[in-house]
């Protein structure tokens, strides 16, 4: 899977209000891939991983997937490439707290009716090492467990590229390098791109490519 | 509070059409049990007349008793059956009373022929404590006294409340000698009888009228009743599509990250918008069953009267079930589509960081 931005600008509000959070933005991440951008608080560096996720969509400029622009897709076919091709990992876990850990990983599976979906969700919880707390609720769990349960929930459908927002942001250090090896060996034993956004330099350090965005700019 | 809202508006609309079938059941029953093809009864309004000679009220108008041979002597008059109604004191109780002659067992099936004593309704038996071979006393202007000769079987209708007694000793008893309340005609050829009533209406004195017209007014009259019941009813349904509408987009607004989430996580905009459809059919389907459930209640303690006088038990059936469900559906549905849109348009990761 390829993902590119091709001379992307996103505004947000009207008129003389209106800021330009990204300009012009020439990107392409692909399966393997490990990019960390990297830039200051308010730099833009979300809206370019939302961008890249399809979760926004650029005022101007498009975005590629696999060569074919994402504005020519419909809803649903968008929605399918989030369902299936993409994971999502966010800094605050969003995950649903009336559900189990369990629960929350099978969330996706049950969207799009996958075959053995139970006992993928169940795998995709051993992997990240909570086999045992399939039952708890996100209030039992520690941060580092729910960020756990959250990656866990973006790899149950085998995507192709994951995007994490802040990933370690809400963690201690040592609870934060437990869940970036755990990113790293994805991308290294499973060939899942990995796009992280943060402004941590031990995290961007870890990625094989870095990009710094300043003021909406890729630089 | 939904679920309230909505049951609120199907109890109503449950209860409405059980009793309306009842009545209109109920009316039909009474009017066919005169026995009746054409009803004769003195100059005046028709309707209340006949639904005096139903519940055996006093009437100021009379049709004289001489007339009874020019009706008996008419074209295809079959049965002739002379009645005088009224309320007096049976055994110090003021009870309907209801004198006639033999003629009236060629119209009514009652088990026997026998008019020599007082043929007892079967609500009136139970209320006076009387069984075959009492002796009652019947007093109002003059006082008579008779023996029960028959109790007879319940009908349901208006003739469980009457005593009947022979004719000269009802008008006695009244104070109406040689005056009727009414005469009922049975024809020997039912196709004739919008002839055989022009006939007869020429007699002076009297109005010929047949009961189908009368049971059609009546449910006309009740009908426009019921068109008001009905609108009130659509304003508690109108009321509960509003609550319902007010819940569902509070719940979106609500579930802002929910859905943004699942936004994110590849549902499409029709997932969505099917999610919230689907949970507000739920919550107004649940409203129905419960709005069944009181509406089944309330029909046995609203009052059971047609506002004619004439009792009737609610009727029910699956359709009514049906009818009430269906409408539970169409507002779970009709409530449902603005907030659900409101839903499926959310933009994902906006949606997600408003919270």
């Amino acid at each position: 899977m390829r993902i590119q931005l091709d001379g992307v600008w996103k505004a947000y509000g009207e008129g003389p209000g209106q800021f330009w959070a990204i300009e012009d933005a020439r990107l392409e991440v692909a399966s393997g891939d490990f990019l960390a951008i990297v830039g200051p608080s308010g730099s833009g560096k979300s809206t370019l991983l939302h961008l890249l996720g399809c979760l926004d969509a650029p005022t101007h400029g498009e975005v590629l997937i696999d060569g074919e622009p994402a504005t020519r897709k419909s809803d649903r076919e968008l929605s399918l490439v989030r369902r299936n091709r993409i994971g999502f990992i966010f800094q605050q876990y969003y995950l649903n707290e009336s559900m189990t850990a369990w629960q929350n990983v099978l969330l996706p599976l049950e969207l799009g009716k996958v075959r053995d979906r139970r006992n993928r969700a169940t795998e995709a919880l051993g992997w990240v090492g909570l086999g045992s707390r399939l039952g708890s609720y996100p209030s039992e769990l520690s941060g580092g467990e729910q960020q756990r349960v959250a990656i866990a929930r973006a790899l149950a459908n085998s995507p192709e590229i994951v995007l994490a927002d802040e990933p370690t942001g809400s963690l201690d250090s040592a609870t934060g390098g437990d869940v970036l090896a755990m990113l790293q060996s994805l991308n290294a034993e499973r060939g899942i791109g990995l796009v992280i956004v943060t402004h941590d330099a031990k995290v961007a350090a870890c990625g094989k490519a870095r990009i710094q965005v300043r003021d909406g700019r890729i630089t | 509070m939904t679920i309230g809202g909505i049951a609120i508006g199907v109890a109503t609309l449950f209860a409405l059409l059980a009793l309306s079938s009842g009545i209109e059941g109920a009316l039909e029953r009474e009017i066919s049990g005169l026995g009746a093809h054409i009803l004769l009864l003195p100059i005046g309004c028709p309707y209340t007349l006949t639904l005096s000679l139903m519940q055996g009220a006093d009437t100021p108008e009379f049709i004289p008793e001489d007339v009874v041979p020019h009706v008996r002597e008419t074209e295809n008059v079959r049965t002739t059956v002379p009645v005088v109604v009224g309320k007096a004191k049976v055994n110090g109780e003021l009870t309907p009373i209801y004198g006639t002659t033999d003629d009236v067992f060629r119209v009514k099936s009652w088990g026997t022929a026998d008019l020599t004593g007082a043929l007892v309704g079967s609500y009136a038996a139970t209320k006076l404590k009387l069984k075959p071979g009492d002796r009652i006393t019947v007093d109002l202007y003059s006082e008579v006294t008779v023996p029960v000769t028959k109790i007879l079987d319940e009908t349901q209708g208006r003739d469980d409340t009457f005593v009947f007694l022979p004719l000269a000793l009802a008008q006695k008893v009244l104070a109406l000698e040689a005056k009727l309340s009414g005469i009922l005609v049975e024809t020997e050829n039912v196709a004739k009888v919008t002839q055989t009533r022009y006939t007869l209406a020429k007699i002076a004195g009297i109005q010929a009228v047949p009961p189908s017209e009368v049971f059609d007014t009546l449910v006309g009259l009740f009908g426009s009743v019921k068109q008001t019941l009905i609108l009130i009813t659509g304003i508690a349904i109108v009321v509960g599509v509003l609550t319902t509408m007010n819940t569902m987009t509070m719940a979106v607004y609500e579930r802002r990250r929910e859905i943004g989430l699942l936004r994110a996580l590849g549902s499409t905009r029709r997932d969505v918008f099917a999610l919230f459809l689907s949970e507000s059919l739920l919550v107004s389907l649940a409203g129905g069953v419960v709005g069944l459930a009181l509406g089944y209640a309330a029909s046995f303690l609203l009052p059971r009267t047609s506002g004619f006088g004439i009792a009737a038990s609610p009727q029910f059936s699956l359709a009514y079930v049906g009818i009430c469900l269906l409408v539970a559906c169409a507002v779970g549905t009709l409530s449902a589509i603005y907030p659900a849109m409101m839903a499926a348009r959310t933009q994902p990761i906006r949606a997600l960081r408003e919270l």
